[in-house]
């Protein structure tokens, strides 16, 4: 039976998926052209953005034929996935499929199919997302594999720990929690050590239990090894974007991060991000921004909201803004230095996944955006209140007020959601984008 | 036995207010600590003479404060607490405690340490999502850490039989709630009256709810269960209390609650020598509950276990509007209610609103339907 699965993917993947994923590319490449035509107020994108596509369509693909021949995992953003990697789990994301909802802009039908089966819409957007495509079998994915177990990790919200224990109740598959705690000030050695317990004693037997095989502390090394590299490499892009014209804008790097989400500790991600590295770097060589004419730069804070990217890009762009960073591409490239190869394994994983952005206080990140602020050389902030995102977005008003009255950064507070177009309105996030170009001095007036 | 239908005894009980408790608690040289939603050690506070004292809310509040900093679509109660505050009314406390309930207290936790600054000393406590080992090692850990902050901030260091005292008379004051939700249909009183003698707890000293809950049980005890419909309800609290005259208006009773204020806190009684240990088990140990992050499974039969005990026919999911944790649990809870033929209903509240009159008639509606 395995063999079968197996030879089965080997050929859909191999045979057919990457020549078919090669043709899409090429037509991607062409519409991405159309884009960018001699008006448009943005340059054309890199050339690995066609390719981004590529690589992330062939993990789903792959996804599709892999029951039986890996252990599948379906994982929160911040998960501890080294372990789950280095026993051969295949991982899906629900997060990150249904912020490709969002971006495919399919994601209110699913999100009706959620409230009709009682889902308040109260609940986070990507959630009615994702439960709308479980219970409707729809996902522009093709197919989302059926995992084997659940991985919820409660360093992003406490939301993802209620929304896998619906999945635990809709697929009736184990379900492992690994429990956080929020980081008011520093981290505290009895928290490293509450993680740390629940990786060796909650995640490991179980996943083990799973793959059929034990742990090799050789594997796992090298899986970590290439998560630092391509986080690594993700900072050291990111940091490139603090030259002036900035060659990337947050709308780039939120397409652009999906692999350091969704396929960090492979091999192939390190090699995208070197690649996608070279490129950057030639383009700050040569001052080529990724907007034809940059007037002022921002910060942006919290998620993107994924079904007007384009929108906000071109919007944005056309008055000369360009975003060049955001808290939320920056938090995955901030982990880099924790992950310190020398020390114990599991203690440095537990270090690194108590730190996470949104697992720190209010506090943490007014000063990690004034330091942004500084660093890139931004004239302003733009935080993002999504009415979905309790966690990222409490505190907003305060630090917005803290970046106006204490350290006079212009800031402003877009009401608005990640996923769900019933919280965003078009006319009144139109007057107060323009009325921040005004203060910014950016306005068509 | 024959069903009793006298008329309600209502408000028989004298509770003094919580203002008047405050008073005379600090004028014996006590302190008092602000308490948010909802599990926290509280034998660990009298131990060091510090009177707990529950924030839920207030309700009926006019928030206008708390919108200049945290945004609306967070729920009233974090609204109510961050307005009462800054209102002035917490100048009375010495400590506040913030428990690390939900996303949203998460946030006010850190507001409050970040960048509100109150005079008082600030604590946040993270309350572990499982029910390990694991979990019962660190939470003892994090009651240890707040005991180390109190003894500086105290300068009194309460040993190991003060906390234990401390602990079983909480403990004992847990079981008189237990009784009382026990006896409900033997308690001739509404359950306005009744809700509001057991969530004196919030309150009082354990030593004086205690007497008063014997009081209570003594004074309106009958031989006969009353005969009206049992229904049970759940979430957060039961705010606005209006909700509960109008169910009884339509012959119902409250039976027994799935509430944050009571039921989701009526611990077991913990063993063992170390108090910080038992304290976290206590905690850990609690009813299911959304805020542990509890499984469907364990929700669902925990409400199925207390309908069956008290022949209850129908939920009243009584939903703080923007509680995200308890929304999740809702469809599943209630096709597995429905399954086991019980009815359920689910209402959206603020807690600073008054009941609407569309709210008041689902309700009755809901009530008129079981049987
Ligand atoms: S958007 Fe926010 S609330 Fe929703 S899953 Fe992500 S971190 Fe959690
Ligand atoms: S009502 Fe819900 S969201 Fe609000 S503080 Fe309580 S637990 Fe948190």
């Amino acid at each position: 039976m395995n063999v079968l699965k197996k030879l089965k993917y080997a050929l859909m993947t191999n045979l057919i998926g990457k020549p078919y994923l090669r043709i899409e590319r090429k037509k991607s490449e062409k519409k991405i052209a159309k884009l960018f035509n001699p008006d448009s107020p943005l340059n054309p994108p890199l050339k690995i953005t066609a390719y981004t596509k590529e690589f992330v369509s062939s993990h789903y693909f792959k996804g599709r034929y892999i029951e039986g021949v890996k252990p599948v995992a379906w994982v929160t953003s911040g998960a501890p996935i080294e372990i789950l990697k280095a026993l051969g789990f295949f991982l899906i994301y629900p997060e990150n499929h249904a912020a490709l909802c969002g971006a495919r802009k399919v994601q209110m039908d699913l999100i009706k199919t959620a409230e009709k089966e009682g889902l308040s819409n109260n609940v986070c957007s990507y959630v009615r997302t994702d439960i709308g495509s479980l219970l409707s079998g729809r996902t522009p994915a093709g197919k989302l594999p059926k995992p084997d177990l659940l991985l919820a990790c409660s360093n992003i919200c406490q939301t993802v720990l209620h929304w896998y224990r619906m999945l635990e109740k809709h697929l009736n598959i184990p379900l492992v929690i690994i429990d956080t705690p929020f980081v008011y000030n520093e981290i505290e050695p009895h928290q490293v050590e509450y993680v740390k317990k629940q990786l060796l004693h909650s995640l490991l037997p179980v996943a083990e239990k799973i793959a059929k095989k034990s742990l090799k502390e050789k594997e796992l090394k090298k899986v970590i090894k290439f998560s630092k590299d391509a986080t690594e490499l993700w900072l050291e892009i990111l940091n490139l974007c603090k030259e002036k014209p900035s060659p990337l804008t947050v709308f780039d790097q939120f397409v652009f991060m999906a692999p350091i989400v969704e396929m960090r500790g492979d091999r192939e991600t390190v090699d995208y991000y070197n690649e996608m590295y070279k490129e950057v770097k030639s383009k700050v060589n040569t001052r080529k921004g990724a907007l034809k004419r940059e007037r002022r730069r921002l910060l942006w804070d919290n998620l993107p909201i994924w079904f007007k990217m384009r929108e906000l890009a071109v919007k944005m762009a056309e008055r000369g803004i360009s975003i060049p960073i955001s808290t939320y591409t920056y938090a995955w490239g901030e982990l880099a230095p924790l992950m310190d190869l020398k020390k114990d394994e599991f203690e440095v994983i537990a270090k690194v996944y108590l730190s996470p952005i949104l697992n720190r206080g209010t506090g943490h990140k007014l000063n990690t955006m004034v330091k942004m602020v500084k660093e890139f050389k931004l004239d302003g902030v733009i935080l993002h209140s999504d009415r979905s995102c309790k966690p990222y977005s409490m505190g907003q008003m305060d630090q917005r007020n803290r970046l106006i009255e204490e350290f006079k950064i212009p800031a402003m507070l877009l009401e608005a959601d990640q996923n769900d177009e019933n919280a965003y309105s078009e006319e009144q996030i139109a007057i107060r984008i323009e009325s921040f170009f005004e203060m910014l001095g950016v306005s068509y007036g | 036995m024959a069903a009793h239908s006298m008329v309600y005894l209502k408000g028989m009980i004298n509770l003094k207010k919580r203002s008047e408790i405050i008073k005379k608690f600090k004028a014996e040289g006590g302190q008092i600590a602000a308490i948010a939603p909802y599990h926290y050690p509280k034998a660990l506070f009298r131990a060091f003479n510090i009177l707990p004292v529950e924030l839920w809310g207030p309700p009926k509040l006019n928030t206008l404060e708390s919108k200049s900093h945290i945004q609306t679509y967070i729920c009233s109660v974090v609204h109510s607490i961050l307005t009462f505050h800054l209102k002035g009314n917490l100048s009375v406390c010495d400590y506040i405690l913030i428990p690390h309930t939900c996303d949203s207290l998460q946030g006010l936790g850190s507001i409050f340490l970040d960048f509100i600054k109150p005079e008082q000393k600030a604590f946040t406590l993270y309350i572990p999502r499982g029910r390990r080992q694991v979990d019962i090692d660190f939470l003892s850990k994090e009651i240890e850490k707040i005991y180390n902050e109190l003894q500086k901030a105290t300068g009194t260091t309460p040993d190991k039989n003060e906390l234990n005292h401390h602990i079983e008379t909480e403990e004992q004051a847990v079981s008189m709630v237990k009784k009382l939700i026990k006896n409900r249909a033997y308690l001739n009183t509404d359950d306005y009256t009744f809700y509001k003698t057991i969530r004196s707890k919030e309150y009082l000293p354990a030593e004086d709810f205690i007497e008063i809950a014997e009081e209570f049980y003594k004074t309106y005890k009958i031989d006969t269960p009353l005969n009206k419909k049992p229904v049970i309800l759940s979430g957060l609290l039961p705010e606005p209390m209006e909700i509960l005259n109008v169910i009884n208006e339509k012959d119902g009773l409250v039976a027994g609650d799935d509430f944050a204020t009571t039921g989701r806190r009526l611990y077991p009684k913990s063993e063992g020598q170390n108090p910080f240990v038992r304290m976290a088990k206590s905690i850990v140990h609690s009813p299911p509950d959304s805020s542990r992050g509890d499984s469907v499974e364990a929700r669902l039969n925990h409400l199925i276990h207390i309908t069956e005990k008290t022949g209850a026919k129908g939920v009243i999911f009584f939903i703080v509007k923007f509680c995200e944790m308890e929304y999740f649990y809702l469809p599943h809870l209630r096709k597995g209610l429905s399954e086991k033929g019980i009815k359920s209903i689910v209402i959206d509240t603020d807690i600073n609103d008054e009941l609407s009159q569309q709210t008041i008639t689902r309700i009755e509606v809901f009530m008129e339907t079981l049987k």
